[in-house]
């Protein structure tokens, strides 16, 4: 049986920002051979289904997205420096001082600037934009880094993955490999209806994987599995907390790009309490997912969110709770069920 | 010997936050040791005493430190959060979401500094916030927390060190394990060679936060002569370029009103004659390294100062080229050989 914890670790170790799924996706289809029936796309999702015991009555669609933010070489300097972009909701002031690992490859760079010494008191106070920003790979000129590196190729924050804390693990692109192994938990054991799974590209640039996927797949109810901010952190109001670590999936019935079905929201609440698996409401309409291209694809799908609460979401280091982790895959299977006989 | 980048990165990713030098210093005072016979202060700087000094003849001192900037622990909330201040000076501009260790007395904890969120981001939170104003969420309750971290204990902000294209090394603390490998690097150069001068190297504490280590260890060393061997600031392209010196074109050999114009001079003229690259280091004021608290110890010690471009000061991305710190080793191994030959 797969460790789910395992699986996320390695899932977690692997680039893939947006437009660049590759790593992750051949990590993923290499957990799924011999598992379930699966193709891969035109834009690169992972498209899978997997028969249960019976077919449902509903179409189930259980999607998570491969991709992660990060960012994409623009321009090479003559110096040798290069000109990045940011790729998906880049925080500008997480950025300077940040090891980068860059292209396939995995060329180190640094994200440096003038020393503190040299700042005025206003450069000190005021975050830098990213468009001033270079990386810095060693290269002495614009050709020795061309040897290397090519305007477009990708790069993400060198870190580690480990835990915080006795409960607490912390990663780069838990958002939203959490999702994913998630997603390969639930091929791996035995499903009581048939199910359609989708490992998605593109969600941080504008959730463009999911439209396809849905328009492929045409699920009458999906459900994306997700991370979302959890802000329960020092300083932080109780009303801007949105969820908080350790209290167990969350369940959206809004966000800024979906409105979620209602009656799925109410169902998602009361299976966990009946089952006795711990589940908080996303208090707050804050950020959003995929949901918004599932639930438009063809004539429409009910749609669904399940989250696992994070802190620190689209930073070097993104932190969630291992309980919830278990908690969530339990929701999950309680869900596959619920859902296909509604 | 190691290879100059493998013995960079592995002496800087030790920890030695200004006054809690333990582990650094331990490791110095190893590879010290075949050296001389080695010695460690009150404040903890590590000495080694590499050719006797002698009565009447030049006594050189040759220093670089071996503390890095970090931050200390000041208050542990009920939420389990840390709060801390900095131990030297911090560049808050990078301080959200970096991943930090906190040393405590029962070992490492991680820790990462917290980043509100964009949604929660109101005006304050665009300003970049101030060393005293973050908490490190270390993933424990505010029991646990307290039971594991105290007030006082250090905080340093995790570097993924490693080598760059152009035998470029970066990485946290390599101002200055820079220089200490230098010296390290001075001491190999000369091996057994007779010199007309008493020779001690110093790795000294708390340079970070005022320079306690190198002014009391120098009182006890009394030399006669002293080479500070310290970063300087490598150019950017948005560095002024008047402080600044270039990596790869050697050590910058500094001149400033405390500085000793003659040893200045002679630095410059031992760069010729051995075909070292150099470049000048001006300053109008004080040097803050220090060179300018060994300058004035005891009746006064004709001082230098000495160094190693250094790309993105006081981050966990510090970079150098390390020819540019072989160089300085060589430079300081000749001026060595030169001090007081054939005067006796």
């Amino acid at each position: 049986m797969m460790d789910i914890f395992e699986t996320m670790k390695s899932l977690c170790r692997l680039p893939g920002v947006s437009g660049w799924e590759g790593p992750v996706r051949e990590e993923i289809l290499s957990r799924l051979q011999g598992k379930c029936e699966c193709r891969v796309d035109a834009l690169g999702n992972i498209l899978a289904f997997k028969k249960g015991k019976t077919a449902p009555k509903n179409k189930l669609l259980f999607s998570a997205h491969m991709d992660e933010v990060g960012f994409i070489i623009t321009y090479i300097e003559d110096s040798g420096l290069l000109r990045f972009a940011g790729v998906g909701g880049i925080d500008s002031r997480v950025v300077l001082g940040k090891a980068v690992e860059v292209g396939e490859k995995g060329l180190y760079g640094v994200i440096g600037s003038k020393a503190v010494h040299l700042q005025e008191e206003k450069e000190r106070s005021e975050p830098g934009k990213l468009d001033k920003l270079y990386i810095d790979i060693g290269a002495e000129s614009r050709e020795q880094a061309l040897e290397q590196v090519q305007p477009g190729d990708r790069a993400v924050f060198c870190a580690d993955y480990g835990s915080l804390g006795d409960k607490l693990i912390f990663g780069r692109a838990l958002d939203d490999r959490a999702g994913c192994a998630l997603l390969l938990e639930m091929i791996e054991r035995e499903l009581p209806y048939d199910c359609h799974f989708s490992f998605t590209v593109q969600e941080e640039t504008g959730c463009t994987g999911g439209i396809t996927a849905g328009y492929a797949v045409a699920p009458d109810i999906a459900v994306a599995v997700e991370t979302t901010t959890a802000s329960d952190i020092a300083g932080v109001d109780p009303d801007k907390v949105v969820c908080s670590l350790g209290k167990g999936p969350v369940v959206s019935f809004m966000d800024k790009g979906t409105v979620y079905d209602p009656q799925l929201y109410r169902l998602a609440l009361d299976t966990a309490r009946d089952r006795g698996i711990p589940c908080q409401t996303k208090q707050g309409v804050f950020g959003g997912n995929e949901s918004r291209s599932l639930q438009t694809a063809r004539g429409g799908a009910r749609a669904m969110a399940v989250s696992v609460p994070c802190r620190y979401l689209h930073s070097p280091a993104g932190v969630v709770s291992s309980e919830d982790i278990t908690h969530t895959g339990e929701l999950l299977a309680a869900l596959a069920e619920v859902l296909a006989d509604l | 010997m190691m290879d100059t980048a493998r013995l960079l990165l592995e002496f800087s990713a030790l920890t030695g936050v200004s006054g809690a030098e333990n582990e650094a210093a331990e490791y110095a005072a190893g590879l010290l040791k075949q050296y001389g016979p080695v010695t460690v202060t009150p404040l903890g700087s590590v000495l080694c005493a590499a050719r006797p000094a002698r009565e009447g003849r030049p006594h050189l001192l040759l220093d670089a430190h071996i503390d890095e900037i970090g931050m200390i622990v000041t208050y542990i909330e009920d939420t389990g959060f840390l709060r801390v201040a900095p131990c030297g000076g911090i560049d808050r501009r990078l301080l959200l979401a970096s991943r930090v260790t906190v040393h405590t007395d029962s070992g490492a904890i991680a820790g990462i500094i917290c980043s509100t969120p964009p949604h929660l981001s109101g005006e304050e939170d665009k300003k970049n916030k101030k060393v005293e104003e973050i908490y490190i969420d270390i993933g424990y309750d505010g029991e646990a927390a307290r039971e594991k971290v105290h007030p006082g204990d250090r905080v340093t902000i995790n570097a993924h060190s490693r080598q760059l294209l152009g035998g470029l090394v970066s990485g946290k603390a390599i101002d200055d394990r820079a220089g200490c490998v230098a010296l390290l690097l001075a001491l190999g150069e000369l091996g057994d060679t007779e010199l007309d001068c008493g020779l001690t190297v110093q790795f000294s504490t708390m340079e970070e936060v005022g320079g306690a280590g190198a002014k009391t260890a120098a009182y006890l060393i009394k030399p006669t002569h002293a080479i500070a061997v310290d970063v300087g600031f490598g150019m950017t392209p948005d560095s002024p370029k008047e402080k600044c010196g270039e990596l790869k074109k050697g050590p910058m050999i500094g001149f400033a009103p405390i500085l000793s114009r003659e040893m200045s001079a002679e630095l410059a003229e031992l760069c010729r004659m051995e075909e070292i690259p150099w470049q000048p280091d001006v300053m109008g004021r004080s040097t803050s390294t220090n060179a300018d608290s060994i300058a004035v110890v005891g009746g006064g010690v004709v001082t230098g100062l000495l160094s190693i471009p250094q790309k993105y000061m006081h981050t966990p991305i510090e970079t150098v080229a390390v020819e540019d710190v072989e160089n300085t080793g060589k430079l300081l191994a000749a001026y060595a050989k030169s001090l007081g030959r054939g005067t006796e």
